[in-house]
């Protein structure tokens, strides 16, 4: 009997020593927080993490576009999809738990976050300073793209000249890896958001090498540069950004409007893009701007006649042809996205022919090339015939409308030009989206947008 | 051999003793008719056999041996072995539900002496329902648990709550262990829509289902406890001659519902007159436009085309069983094989389940001392599946079509130009096809060192594979890359190993002591790949193989173990005074190093007042006990690495990168569950048991996915942030109402009651996730809502209450404040069981209720918004306003107007429901024409599932949810099926 008790203690006694080592188990698919941050080629690593976060469908994969499309557009498109989150933008009458909304926001805090992440950690790339640089500019330049989309959305617009101490958004400046302490954070003004924009921009450009792959490069963040300075009425300095680029970045636009378009790798034109493959990425233009053979959901935004109506030569501007009827719904598509597995452009090179010609008309100034000469130059590329002149403001406005339509310019263009929508003023409260629900909810020194108070 | 058995004693246990047998014989009657298929076991040991028809038994026992005679309906009799080889016993009809064996984990316990609320599912009470998934057959049957299937998919989901929400965000859903085993219960589901992974089950190998509510039950399971545990005992063979078993039956279902739609003409009016009233101008022209487009230039003016859009994404579906096993054994062997076949065709158009599964169990006494045995279970189940509710592409969203939509267009193609994607396309060119590959067994050995004192060791493995493949052809809805197949397979392992003493000991009359201690081992692996290929060269080519792009592919990981000791003693005393004490101490990887191990205890005691001189000839109350346990059990189900900061790997255009997937809480620890229970049991005039219980059990440390603020760059960390709070009583019985020669009927009746309250949150602040909120002094998960206020009757205006004290009313929802509005769980469950013999009839019928609960449709904005978009609208919409002066609660149709269409009030109802769960009909032949055809048992059955339903809820089914995600919400979620089956049981 002896035997036997031994015998089933050490059977217990063997299985069970060696049984709580088994607890420690670690996961396969994840590294833990200090991991992530201990080595140069993990803080590289979570920079390119911050660019596939920038590019996901809530904000640069597609949804900044097109939220801007649809709150900026009466007449020229309508939006004839089913989705009411995305009508309430054409309606211009958003709801506070607007889905697209609150995802626009939470993913672009959370490429702040790790552009954050990134900036805090630069010291720890060694290798070079040339590589360490690199990354704090791309970081950088992530950061400012991320925060000008978010202060042109969710405040009242930039008054050129004005104190602009209306709310902006909250402005996170360091990563947050501690999440068990308060993390209520106020709205910064909208001159502040600016401010440090700009401050990143500067950074941005003084640290980036000329050229850089398909990431951003210091023309990219000099073209930001005049894109901002341009919104903020900053005409002179947006001209000389933009000329800058296009004098020394070697972009050029493509020889056909087309060209510039549907590209799976970055053309001459393309400044700076969101990358998007069959593998990676996602082109939410193609989901609600392309039939469903081109990989859309048929066609839920449709170019109406409004649009056409603003060319004078539709007949030979290949620009205002440049659609399809969709075979699902019947509507007149825009041909811009019709390559599912297309990157996503950001800064075209064109834009910057259109910033230097309006800068330099406003400012009565030639740098590089005379106002009406470029934007003949501009529009001769798709079949238009050169203006006569003289330039006006509404021509250059209407240009920038046939040349960047569907590239989600034309809200801040109102904006920028107090113009209405349609029979909305540019300053009015439901052109600006609303803080989203989830954030009221959680953060208790956000303050709601007067509108949607 | 001989040789070879020794050695096999040997290597295991060394040397016993071969005690004596002889065969005892003898007869059982009741009123000196004889009683087949009474069980005679000997106390203590799993030797049995069975009375044949005559009432007539062999066993072989040991003078000395306590023999037991059970028999359903029959007081059990005990008979000590002497000297005589002939044992002749008489029964008398007694309460046996005191007597039935409750399963408690790591041993037994009869009804009598248990001092914890346990609830028992007999096979009885789950078989012949012709419904796949055994467990949603216990619905109505076990008080104070809510059973629901998610929604009419064959494949569904299954919630279990045991008395309410015990969690917030860790798992909700209790332990399941069959024979011993813990059964792995993840959803493996790749399409959204969640499998039900228990669907592995057979009810034909399934003996019992006992169901440990409280603290003092469950203890036993420790950190895995606090959902309650759900027991799962097989059936063995017994004793005696082989016997066959065969159930075939067959059966038709249909939806339990169906719901009123505009028709081509209502649709034409409501969305013409909605076009000229649109906020945008009179869109008539537009409206008219894409009535040609949605009608196929048919012409809608006169209803050429009038399409059911429902009838096509639900029709009518068959259920098929087939059954067959075989038990029997002798003194030494007992087995039982059993092998089950179910066909269902889903109510869901493309939705079909067929499940083959087969089971062993055997067991072998080697000598008096040592018994093993094993169990082997295999099963598979291949699922035809359709997309979650949230798809376009999934049948039911058919309902928001256009009614003058053509199904099909000339030449006999799904119609293209509907106002969604036509579902039919899918139906016809994509398919998704999920095959669970289930093994399961248990090896175990048990030796009785001494008497009374047996080792147990158990070794259980449970096996789950899943593999899906799916392929979407060119012509399917949203398909642009030439076709796209996806294929994933996942396995999950999990190891078991318990070894435990269980001591029984008497001391003199009065003093029953059992012992158990011992340790378990559980380990989980879960690996799973899966691969997307698009470019196939034609749609003949469906698997990866033919892909020439591979677009995206997943391998991954991961593993848990808990080690755990545990004890249990309990006591009785004089057969009146019970106690019982239980402690577990559990590790589990899942938590911090700090906090890996949690120990949990319970204490429960009971009195038999009935076995007080003062009630003992008390001829009316024939039985009272009172009981009360105290007891605390952890929730361990939150993830594997949840309390860790965590970085995962991304890419950007194939380069790879990291990216922050977890926020760090490394101060993450156990959700523990206290509970306090009282119960009395009682029993009047040997005719009605019952049972009274109140219980509070309070959960605190809860582990929630605490929403951050999004500009903190991170939706949620898991917290333990609070305690809820869950009370109520629960009451059931059971009552013989008539037992005569002919006729008997017998009813069943179980209700619950549950609150449940937020008691406290950190800082006391709300925290809000979507339409729900957790705030202090409500219930967990409240609806919360802005408030619809009904139409303005003077401009067809949609109204929403402000909510802010002025009692005003405003047409902006942005302005309204939302206040708590209803709760997303039933507070009273309920079931009534109604059982009649009448002769050779047998008749026997299921009422299921839930009260309390509120069901938000989050479709509500799409099918009954008065003509918002094109949708087609709920019947009711009809009744939208249209002129000055009108008093109704639908708004005046306006196009694009958004008018009432904010998520509000106006789209939450009450759940409220009573449904026929089940109801059976049987014949059993005549004894005389069985004893011709050789038979033991031929019955004949009807049998009908979910057949009538009593509710106020207008949508398609008070008791479905979306699979989609959202908490006590519906989302073009399918109604469950109703369906009426007939079988035939045949025994020989």
């Amino acid at each position: 009997m002896k035997k036997i008790y031994a015998l089933i203690l050490l059977v217990a006694a063997t299985v069970f020593v060696s049984c709580e080592s088994e607890l420690n188990v670690e996961p396969a698919q994840s590294i833990s927080q200090d991991a992530a941050l201990a080595t140069e080629a993990n803080i590289l690593n979570i920079l390119i993490g911050t660019y596939d976060e920038a590019g996901q469908a809530a904000t640069f994969g597609g949804r900044t576009h097109l939220i801007a499309d649809l709150l900026g557009s009466t007449n020229e498109i309508a939006w004839t999809g089913t989705f009411l989150d995305p009508r309430q933008f054409f309606t211009k009458s958003i709801l506070v738990d607007n889905g697209f909304v609150a995802g626009h926001w939470a993913n672009s805090y959370e490429v702040i976050n790790q552009a954050n992440l990134v900036i805090d950690n630069v010291a720890k790339i060694t290798s070079s300073t040339a590589n360490r640089d690199k990354a704090e500019g791309e970081a950088k330049f992530l950061r400012a793209l991320t925060y000008f989309d978010l202060v042109r959305l969710f405040a009242d617009p930039y008054v050129a000249g004005g104190a602009n101490a209306q709310l902006g958004v909250p402005l996170h400046l360091k990563g947050i890896l501690d999440y068990g302490g308060n993390l209520d954070i106020a709205r910064s003004t909208v001159a502040e958001v600016y401010t440090q924009i700009l401050s990143d921009l500067t950074d941005a450009v003084a640290k980036l090498p000329a050229t850089n792959e398909f990431f951003a490069d210091r023309f990219s963040a000099r073209a930001l540069q005049a894109r901002v300075y341009f919104q903020q009425g900053n005409y002179a300095a947006a001209r000389d950004a933009a000329n800058d680029v296009i004098t020394n970045s070697g972009h050029a636009l493509t020889s056909t409007y087309a060209g510039a378009f549907n590209n799976n790798a970055d053309s001459s034109e393309d400044i700076f893009a969101f990358q998007v493959t069959a593998q990676t990425g996602t082109n939410q233009m193609i989901t609600f701007y392309a039939s469903q053979a081109n990989g859309g959901r048929g066609g839920d935004v449709g170019v109406r006649a409004g649009y056409t109506a603003l060319f004078d030569t539709p007949a030979t501007d290949v620009r205002a042809t440049f659609t399809y009827v969709s075979p699902d719904n019947g509507e007149n598509l825009t041909s811009k996205y019709t390559n599912q597995f297309g990157n996503v452009p950001v800064i075209r090179f064109a834009e910057m022919h259109l910033i230097r010609a309006e800068s330099n008309f406003r400012m009565s100034t030639t740098t590089g090339l005379a106002p009406l000469v470029e934007i003949n130059a501009l529009r001769a590329r798709s079949g238009a015939p050169a203006l006569a002149g003289p330039l006006t403001l509404n021509l250059l406005f209407n240009e920038r409308r046939l040349e960047l339509g569907f590239e989600g310019h034309l809200l801040h263009d109102y904006k920028r030009t107090q113009r209405s929508v349609g029979t909305t003023a540019y300053n009015a409260g439901n052109l600006v989206l609303p803080i989203p629900q989830a954030e009221m909810d959680t953060n208790s020194l956000m303050v709601q947008n007067t509108f949607y108070r | 051999m001989k040789v070879r058995l020794l050695l096999i004693m040997v290597f295991f246990m060394g040397v016993s003793i071969f005690a004596q047998q002889k065969t005892v014989t003898g007869t059982v009657t009741s009123d000196s008719d004889p009683l087949p298929g009474v069980s005679v076991t000997i106390k203590g040991t799993t030797t049995g056999t069975e009375t044949d028809f005559d009432g007539k038994y062999s066993i072989q026992a040991n003078v000395g041996d306590v023999l037991v005679f059970s028999y359903l309906g029959y007081k059990t009799v005990e008979m000590t072995v002497a000297q005589s080889n002939t044992i002749d016993v008489s029964l008398e009809e007694g309460n046996n539900v005191l007597d039935e064996v409750i399963i408690v984990g790591f041993g037994t316990q009869s009804k009598r002496k248990l001092t914890d609320n346990v609830a028992k599912i007999n096979a009885a009470d789950i078989s012949n329902i012709p419904n796949p998934s055994v467990l949603n057959n216990i619905a109505g049957k076990a008080t104070g648990v809510q059973i629901t299937q998610t929604n009419g998919k064959v494949e569904a989901g299954l919630n279990i709550r045991v008395r309410g929400q015990a969690s917030i965000s860790a798992g909700t859903q209790p332990l399941y262990v069959l024979d011993g085993i813990p059964l792995i219960n993840n959803n493996e589901s790749s399409n959204g829509s969640p499998t039900n992974p228990l669907l592995t089950l057979s009810p034909n190998e399934i003996e019992s289902i006992d169901i440990l509510k409280d603290a003092s039950s469950a203890a036993i399971y420790g950190s895995r406890g606090a959902n309650g545990v759900v027991i799962i005992t097989t059936k063995k063979g017994k004793e005696g001659k082989a016997k066959f078993n065969i159930n075939l039956s067959n059966g038709f279902s249909d939806r339990a519902n169906s719901r009123d739609w505009l028709n081509a003409a209502q649709y034409v009016e409501l969305f013409l007159e909605a076009g000229a009233r649109s906020p945008f101008g009179n869109l008539t022209g537009f409206v008219q436009g894409r009535f040609d487009r949605y009608s196929n230039n048919t012409d809608w003016r006169n209803a050429a085309v009038d399409t059911n859009w429902e009838d096509l994404a639900l029709r009518k579906g068959y259920t098929r069983d087939v059954d067959f096993s075989m038990s029997g054994g002798n003194s030494k062997t007992t087995y039982f094989f059993s092998a089950a076949y179910n066909d269902t065709k889903g109510i869901v158009r493309g939705n079909q389940l067929e499940r083959i599964s087969a089971r062993t169990n055997v067991q072998h006494k080697l000598t008096d001392k040592f018994t093993a045995g094993m169990s082997v279970n295999f099963s598979r189940v291949d699922i035809d599946r359709i997309a979650n509710d949230n798809a376009f592409v999934t049948p039911l969203q058919a309902i928001a079509q256009a009614p003058i939509s053509p199904a099909y267009d000339a030449t006999g193609e799904p119609f293209t130009g509907t106002v969604y994607a036509n579902f039919l396309l899918q139906d016809k060119h994509a398919n998704y096809n999920t095959i669970i590959r289930r093994v399961n067994g248990r090896m175990y050995g048990k030796y009785e060192i001494i008497d009374g004192l047996t080792f147990n060791s158990d070794f259980g493995y449970d096996l789950y594979t899943q593999s899906e493949d799916s392929f979407t052809g060119r012509l399917a809805p949203f398909q642009s890359t030439n076709g796209q197949a996806f294929a994933s397979d996942v396995a999950t392992e999990s190891f078991n190993f318990s070894n435990y003493f269980n001591y029984d000991v008497k001391f003199g009359d009065d003093h029953d002591l059992n012992v158990v201690a011992g340790t378990e081992f559980n380990k989980s692996k879960r690996r799973r790949t899966s691969v997307t290929g698009t470019q196939f060269p034609t749609d003949d080519f469906q698997t990866i193989n033919s892909a020439a792009q591979i677009t995206a592919g997943t391998g991954s990981f991961t593993e848990f173990a808990f080690v755990s000791y545990f004890g249990r003693a309990t006591y009785s005393f004089k057969n009146k005074y019970l106690f019982k004490a239980s402690v577990r101490r559990d590790g589990s990887s899942r938590f911090g190093k700090a906090v890996q191990f949690g120990t949990f205890t319970a204490f429960s005691g009971g009195w038999i007042l009935s076995e007080e001189d003062f009630l003992a000839d008390n001829e009316t109350l024939t039985f009272a006990k009172l009981r009360a346990s105290y007891g605390t059990v952890g929730n361990a189900e939150i993830g594997n690495f949840a309390s860790r900061g965590l970085f995962g790997g991304v890419s950007y255009n194939q380069r790879p990168g990291i990216a922050p997937t977890q926020p760090e809480n490394q101060q993450l620890s156990w959700e523990s569950s206290t509970q306090t229970d009282i119960g009395f049991e009682f029993g009047l005039w040997n005719r009605i048991t019952g049972e009274l219980a109140y219980y509070i059990k309070d959960t605190d440390d809860l582990i929630f996915a605490s929403p951050l603020p999004p500009t903190s760059g991170a939706a949620s960390i898991n917290r333990n942030i609070g305690r809820i709070r869950s009370k109520g009583i629960e009451f059931a019985f059971q009552s013989k109402n008539i037992v005569s020669d002919d006729f008997t009927w017998n009813t069943n009746f179980n209700i619950g009651q549950n609150d449940n309250e937020v008691v406290r949150l950190p800082g006391g602040n709300d925290v809000i996730g979507g339409r729900n909120i957790l705030r202090q002094g409500e219930v967990a998960n409240a609806f919360y809502l802005i408030e619809y206020a009904g139409v303005d009757p003077a401009n067809g205006n949609a109204l929403y209450n402000l909510n802010n004290g002025t009692g005003g009313t405003t047409t902006d929802p942005n302005a309204a404040q939302r206040i708590i509005v209803g709760n997303p769980f039933p507070e009273w469950v309920g079931g009534l069981t109604n059982t009649f013999n009448y002769k050779d009839f047998d008749f026997s019928f299921t009422f299921q209720g839930e009260f309390g609960a509120s069901i938000y449709n989050s479709a509500g904005r799409f099918q009954s918004a008065n003509a918002d978009w094109f949708d087609n609208q709920s019947a009711d919409q009809l009744r939208r306003w249209q002129n000055p002066g009108d008093i109704t609660d639908v708004p005046e149709a306006r196009l694009a107007g958004g008018n009432g269409t904010a998520h509000s009030t106006r789209y939450l109802e009450k759940g409220d429901f009573v449904r026929l769960r089940n109801i059976t009909l049987g014949y059993t032949l005549p004894k005389d024409v069985l004893d011709k055809a050789g038979f033991s048992n031929v019955r004949i059955y009807m049998s009908g599932f979910n057949l009538l339903t009593f509710t106020g809820f207008t949508g398609y089914d008070p008791e479905s949810r979306s699979d989609a995600g959202g908490i006590g919400q519906v989302f073009y979620s399918a109604p469950a099926a109703k369906t009426i089956s007939m079988g035939v049981n045949l025994s020989f």
